[in-house]
């Protein structure tokens, strides 16, 4: 079967009548029956409340058999691009559930082929998606911000190991870029970055339909680490990681070179025994899986592999983890930009669910952790929203 | 005040939407094709009786079409014949009670039929159902054929119904059948009550003569010891095929099922499954618990001495490896059995299933003519063999009546194909119609004014009863 993750809604002609309305992709209940003999193995038992938006909106047109229908009619002509329909377009927050559920018709891409062809008609994105198409274009960021990017760290801007901290490392949070960068050379790692002429990874841009403007950022960046001499492209954000991992090949073909998230790269160095953590943190802690890091990139063991390895720590999980975990309302920011409000009652959700389990989040993305910790202060919810990065320097003892 | 302002008073302004996207993600029958579109005018989620009931005043009193309907999946149909407002009750999903000892369940309208198994499974009971999606809910598979999935040798989903809540279309709330005393001590214990029985009023109403807003349902203790066994016929010994689906259901066991081997053409094309053997056109599985290990053997025993009698021959692994997860198969998600015959039929058939009909209702006897009546239609507008596989799928129930889908491979949008569709479809119905074939499918393409001529006094009946409770007519118009 032809990869359907870059298709057009052309490409969907003969699949688009394929959905046979189970609605396992966001009603209530496992996804796959069972014989009558036993239950659902584990990986076939999804959590009661899979989609957020269906949740949010309750509406039938708020789910990926919604969608699918919609883009259906949209590619046969019968329907047109309307407000409404751009709102519940935009409205999917892209946590990949409905992919992982429904391997066969891979509902999501659909959504995604018709938000290209959103933009290839001319027609307006939700506000404020053209603002931030725009800054990406012109500042190369998706803040909009005229100052170039700045690693926190004064570093080489050629070497092997090369440290793309994206975005909200960059301009919002540079202390999840600090800690990256203390403890990857406390391992050893002579760690480079393209500091100002680090570019947006376009993934927003992806996500908003302009795949004109993600394959440019891509070409871009990939021209730029190669002659940085990269071997290994470490990243912090999870969105980040899923561009250059999954779609920057599909745009420039095969990378020379690794992409790793900062996780994974952890797990591996405490492995070769290259980091130790030795400064106790203790408390009960829960891993809030990134959509983009889990579903989209299925690393689900080295974040926990990392958080067991702390002294002190009691790892544990949320009743949806794993493959099944919860968005965390960012929606792959597009949801986050457009739908404040959407965006805020889904964060409710997982840190109250979080909150049932443990006393503190980790979460492995620059862009769940601030929007969770932000939702968390607004509402006052009384649980601390760490990052990754942050939490493994503590526990070596570095300051960031 | 207008109709939308009132609504959005009862509900609440996020939960009605007249937007016409919205509109048009519910007006779809799957497996009808594209072309049956049936758009209502207004969405509402109504949550619980009490604002159903408000709806209903207010629709009364604007004479609005109001349709209920719940996730509809797994190829159940469901949706309005005549615009207006679309009722979604999915919110409605509570169990409301487990009755562990008296084995019965209630449930709100819009609950899964997975989500209550599950429960059941739990307290040791099952649904003799085999509708076990996530998407069908327990009120729409009561008062719409929904489709034959849900039936075992036990009957059909309705057949496990006891009693209901529901809404009036004057906004009254009642309880029918065990339902009527559920508040009782005794609990929901049997449907029929002092007087006639008014369970059978709603179910298969399509929602015409009030809206379901619980259903009660007996249940089954859940066998601890369960086997799979199938054996195939060739064509020509159709009569024995015959004889072994009237005998069998006779028999005390979980269920007895029959396909045509086109069922199969997918996966011997992928070589998912070894070629079926060449004499092998009808195959019958048959579903057998018990209690005890011993009282398994003897009843494997019975059924394969059934089966030897009529000259079936043994096709090992089948039943066990397939049929046994059927529920699965049907529904095209993470499993790599479904995953794989829904890439069959894009890459072999480029369509989808679609049904030529659902639910032909008809005595076990008359199989073999039915069956050849489909196929002497399904040659003749070409959709009988490759690449169309029309596929014969055959629920035997222990009253000794069958009752059969029949699908096709086609691409909605392929207009040609569509209309054999249609054609084979208006030639069968007229056919099996004159016999006095049940249809149960209510929604297009069977719609009422042919589902109705071969027992015209029922309907005239129901029709009256229509015209007392609805005189505005707005529940469900169309279907009766």
């Amino acid at each position: 079967m032809m990869d359907l993750s870059q298709a057009k809604l052309e490409d969907f002609r003969e699949r688009l009548n394929l959905c046979l309305n189970c609605a396992a992709c966001f009603y209530r209940g496992p996804i796959v029956p069972h014989n009558w003999r036993e239950l659902p193995p584990p990986e076939w038992q999804a959590p009661s409340k899979k989609c957020p938006s269906f949740e949010y909106y309750r509406f039938r047109s708020h789910t990926a058999l919604g969608r699918l229908t919609l883009a259906a009619l949209v590619w046969r002509k019968d329907f047109p691009i309307s407000d409404d329909l751009i709102k519940i377009l935009y409205t999917c927050a892209g946590c990949n559930m409905c992919n992982e559920i429904c391997q066969t018709f891979l509902p999501l891409h659909s959504i995604l082929a018709l938000r290209e062809e959103v933009v290839e008609r001319g027609i307006a994105l939700p506000e404020p998606l053209p603002e931030m198409n725009a800054g990406i274009k012109e500042f190369h960021n998706i803040f909009g911000r005229k100052a170039k990017a700045k690693t926190p760290e004064k570093l080489p801007a050629e070497g092997e190991d090369m440290y793309f901290a994206g975005c909200y490392a960059n301009y919002r949070l540079p202390k999840t870029a600090t800690a990256t960068i203390r403890v990857l050379k406390a391992a050893g790692i002579n760690i480079a970055s393209l500091g100002e002429n680090e570019r947006c990874c376009g993934f927003l841009a992806r996500w908003s339909g302009n795949r004109a403007q993600a394959e440019k950022s891509a070409r871009y960046n990939v021209e730029a680490m190669k002659k940085a001499g990269a071997k290994r492209v470490i990243l912090s954000c999870a969105h980040g990681y899923h561009m250059w991992k999954n779609d920057y090949p599909r745009y420039v073909g095969q990378l020379p070179f690794e992409v790793i998230h900062v996780t994974e790269l952890l797990a591996k160095l405490l492995e070769e025994g290259k980091i130790a953590f030795r400064h106790e943190i203790n408390g009960k802690i829960t891993y809030h899986d990134p959509c983009f890091l889990g579903r989209h990139g299925k690393v689900y063991e080295q974040p926990r592999k990392v958080l067991k390895s702390i002294p002190g720590l009691e790892l544990v999980e949320m009743e949806r983890c794993g493959k099944w975990s919860y968005c965390c309302g960012a929606g792959a920011k597009v949801i986050l930009n457009c739908y404040p409000d959407f965006a805020r009652a889904v964060a409710k959700e997982r840190l109250r669910e979080a909150q049932q389990a443990a006393d503190t989040l980790v979460t492995a993305c620059p862009v769940c952790f601030e929007h969770l910790k932000k939702t968390a202060d607004q509402e006052a919810i009384r649980l601390k929203v760490r990052d990754l990065p942050t939490l493994a320097a503590e526990a070596m003892g570095i300051e960031w | 005040m207008d109709l939308m302002t009132e609504l959005k008073e009862i509900i609440g302004t996020e939960r009605v939407s007249d937007s016409a996207a919205i509109c048009q993600a519910y007006s779809y029958s799957c497996f009808l094709g594209m072309n049956w579109v049936r758009k209502p005018d207004v969405v509402v989620i109504a949550e619980t009786p009490e604002q159903v009931s408000r709806i209903l005043r207010l629709a009364n009193h604007h004479k609005v079409p109001v349709t209920p309907r719940g996730a509809a999946g797994q190829g159940g149909h469901g949706g309005p014949l005549q615009g207006g407002i679309l009722l979604d009750l999915t919110p409605m999903e509570k169990i409301i009670l487990i009755d562990t000892e008296n084995m019965k369940a209630v449930a709100e309208a819009g609950c899964s039929f997975f989500k209550l198994s599950q429960e059941l499974f739990k307290h040791g009971l099952m649904l003799p159902t085999a509708e076990y999606g996530p998407g069908p809910n327990v009120a729409a598979s009561a008062i719409t054929p929904v489709n034959a999935f849900g039936k075992t040798r036990y009957g059909r989903n309705i057949d496990l119904v006891e009693g209901f809540e529901a809404v009036l279309p004057d906004g009254e709330i009642i309880t029918v059948g065990s339902m009527a005393y559920a508040d009782k001590d005794f609990g929901p214990f049997y449907r029929y009550i002092t007087g006639p029985d008014l369970v059978g009023l709603f179910t298969q109403s399509n929602g015409a003569f009030g809206i379901v807003t619980k259903v009660a349902y007996r249940c089954l203790k859940r066998s601890p010891h369960w086997a799979f066994h199938s054996y195939y016929w060739p064509l020509s010994r159709i009569e024995e095929v015959k004889q072994t689906l009237l005998e069998g259901t006779a028999l005390e066991m979980f269920d007895v099922h029959v396909n045509d081997k086109y069922k199969y053409a997918g996966l011997e094309y992928i070589k998912l499954l070894p070629p079926l053997p060449e004499d092998c056109h009808f195959i019958v599985y048959f579903t057998v618990n018990a209690e005890t290990g011993e009282e398994l053997s003897i009843k494997e025993k019975a059924v394969h001495d059934l089966a030897q009698k009529y000259g079936g021959k043994l096709l090992p692994g089948l039943a066990e490896s397939f049929f046994a997860i059927w529920p699965t198969f049907f529904c095209p998600v993470s499993n790599p059995i479904a995953s794989a015959i829904s890439r069959v039929v894009l890459d072999v058939v480029k369509g989808n299933y679609m049904y030529i009909y659902d639910s032909l209702t008809y005595p076990t006897s008359w199989f073999p003519r039915v069956y050849q009546k489909l196929m002497e239609v399904g040659k003749k507008y070409d959709i009988w063999e490759s690449p169309r596989f029309a596929v014969f799928d055959g629920f035997a129930m222990k009253s000794q009546v069958m009752c059969s889908q029949t699908w096709a491979f086609v691409d909605y949008n392929d207009e040609y194909w569509v209309g054999q569709i249609q054609k084979c479809r208006d030639e069968f119905r007229e056919w099996f119609g004159e016999r006095g074939g049940v249809f149960q499918s209510m929604l297009p393409p069977l719609t009422p004014d042919y589902t109705w001529t071969n027992q015209p006094g029922a309907h005239q009946l129901l029709r009256i009863i229509k015209r007392a409770l609805d005189p505005n007519n707005i529940l469900s118009p169309g279907s009766f």
